[in-house]
């Protein structure tokens, strides 16, 4: 089992509000996850250097494909001012 | 016994690359908010970032400047925050692998070398612009993905001083180096530095300065940070791990957030972009057109035997630096004298750069080499100037049409001292009688007989012989 505090700053982290009946089935779920997770530090020789991606420098790809169609773009924003995006204030800067 | 000042500073620049880090939107500063976007930079679910192979290669010219080791296998992290200035929720960083690790750049303070060391150097994207207002905040996205260097030192900087002089080296070698613009007031370089102070062997509490719009600001920055911890210490006060902001107005710095229990980023490796490696190939491709670095100008520049005073204000000006490269073949004092003087104030007094006008390569040589023959005086530089600058017409070509050629002809030269002395036979008289400053007399008859035209030095040298015959 997870402590309620460890549940609380997962939920913190990921910006969501939990009830207490809630807190105590993630006290659970958490648990299986994230000893699932430590499964891999019991692999034999575990080390960072063995992960991989599938393909390497793909930096030479064909940048010029990507949707750049103005008008759209900025449908889904809620409130603007001019052409800023205006978003309530935010305070922590 | 006195506290110890220790300062780090992280440095944020903003490489000028044509394109955005992952997006091909354009990397621009100064256009209309939001738009240079696109759905990368504005981190539409789905959308997959394509990294720009521009961003690597100024990178690596970065690393070289900085004398930083390269990593060659490297991947970019994702450090996940909720902040509206980036709707994806996450930064695309490199945490567990920097580009550049152990680096220095090195400074001279009061004549004493110091090597300020760097840690590690990271690319990363910037977040978009936000200004804030009383009840809302502005998004610009025009800043969104944006490429940044991310330059930290060691905590090995112990004054104001060394600081200052740190952060100005910095932004000489990266200008130099063709990375980054470095431009404070419009934020393509930033400088936070963190400030403890202590009087054992034992770092201090670190506090953050940001917002600093100046080099000159983080020394004062520094200085006034350190003023306030003193003054809490000896109260006996504690002080708290803080970030602060620096006010330019009150030149003091004040309170933005105390930090809890430090930040839960959970960095893991970006899985929608393969991994790098950096060949030695692709690194040497990247270094091939590094320019040379101002302290290999300086040198050059001491050695034709430009003033100090007059290297400096060359260093401080690169297109001017730029200029001088494709002449360090002819007289450099000559050439500098020019660029520094009379042509800068003939570009500044039309508004204008060299490029705008007919000033050539071929012509400016030519003037520096006459000039340095005296086969043209100053005075006739000066008359000539703006025919120089203004018409497509060679120096040899506009000095036929003025008729303002020097006379070079030695008994040109001799038949027109000889009227100078027959026409002032009493100042002669003068000098032969022990005024010597009547020599300097007769010599400006002579350039005035002469209409500015004849060669001084040569003009000169063959008056004396006759005085003195």
């Amino acid at each position: 089992m997870l402590s309620k505090e460890e549940v609380m700053h997962v939920a913190h982290l990921a910006r969501i509000e939990i009830d207490e009946e809630e807190l105590e089935k993630y006290q659970r779920d958490l648990k299986i996850l994230f000893d699932e997770i430590d499964k891999i530090k019991d692999l034999d020789d575990f080390d960072e250097d063995r992960m991989f991606s599938p393909c390497e420098n793909a930096f030479d790809l064909d940048r010029r494909n990507v949707e750049v169609d103005k008008d759209n773009l900025l449908l889904n924003v809620p409130k603007k001012k001019g052409n800023f995006i205006e978003v309530p204030v935010m305070i922590n800067e | 016994m006195d506290y110890k000042i220790t300062v780090g500073i992280e440095v944020h620049c903003e490489l000028k690359t044509k394109e955005k880090i992952f997006s091909p939107s354009l990397s621009c500063y100064g256009s209309m908010a939001n738009t240079n976007i696109n759905v990368i930079d504005l981190g539409y679910p789905g959308t997959l970032p394509l990294l720009n192979k521009e961003v690597l290669e100024y990178a690596i010219r970065a690393c070289k400047v900085l004398n930083l080791n390269i990593t060659h296998d490297m991947h970019f992290d994702r450090k996940n925050y909720f902040y509206a200035d980036n709707p994806k929720n996450f930064q695309i960083t490199q945490n567990e692998t920097p580009i550049g690790r152990d680096g220095y750049v090195e400074i001279d303070v009061d004549g004493v070398k110091k090597k300020i060391e760097i840690l590690e150097m990271h690319i990363e994207e910037d977040t978009s612009k936000s200004v804030h207002g009383e009840k809302s905040s502005l998004l610009d996205f025009n800043r969104a993905g944006v490429p940044l260097i991310e330059i930290v030192t060691k905590p090995c900087i112990n004054s104001s001083v060394e600081a200052v002089k740190y952060l100005e080296k910095l932004r000489e070698l990266l200008l130099y180096a063709n990375v980054s613009d470095c431009k404070i007031e419009e934020g393509s370089m930033r400088c936070e530095p963190n400030v403890s102070i202590s009087k054992t062997e034992k770092f201090g509490t670190k506090v953050e300065v940001k917002n600093i719009g100046s080099i000159s600001n983080v020394g004062e920055a520094i200085e006034y940070e350190v003023a306030r911890q003193k003054e809490i210490l000896e109260k006996g006060e504690v002080l708290k791990e803080q970030t602060r902001r620096f006010d330019d107005k009150t030149k003091t710095t004040i309170l933005m957030r105390v930090k809890e229990t430090g930040n839960d980023y959970r960095y893991f490796p970006e899985p929608d972009i393969p991994f790098v490696h950096l060949t030695d190939e692709f690194i040497e491709k990247s270094l091939h057109d590094l320019p040379r670095m101002p302290d290999d100008r300086r040198n050059d520049y001491e050695k034709a035997g430009i003033l100090p005073i007059n290297i400096e204000k060359i260093i401080a000006n690169k297109a001017l630096s730029d200029y001088l490269e494709r002449f360090l073949d002819i007289n450099l004092v000559i050439a500098s004298n020019l660029l520094l003087g009379d042509i800068s104030a003939y570009l500044n007094k039309n508004n204008i750069s060299i490029s705008d006008t007919k000033l050539t390569d071929d012509k400016f040589r030519d003037l520096v080499n006459k000039l340095d023959k005296k086969e043209i005086s100053n005075k006739i530089f000066k008359d000539i100037l703006n025919d120089i600058m203004e018409t497509d017409k060679n120096i040899n070509t506009i000095l036929d049409d003025k008729g303002l050629n020097l006379i070079n002809d030695d008994s040109l030269i001799d038949t027109l001292i000889d009227k100078v002395l027959s026409d002032n036979s009493d100042i002669v008289n003068q000098y032969k009688s022990g005024n010597e400053r009547s020599a300097k007399a007769l010599m400006g008859l002579l350039m005035k007989e002469g209409k500015g035209k004849i060669n001084p030095s040569s003009a000169n040298q063959k008056l004396m012989e006759k005085l003195n015959s």
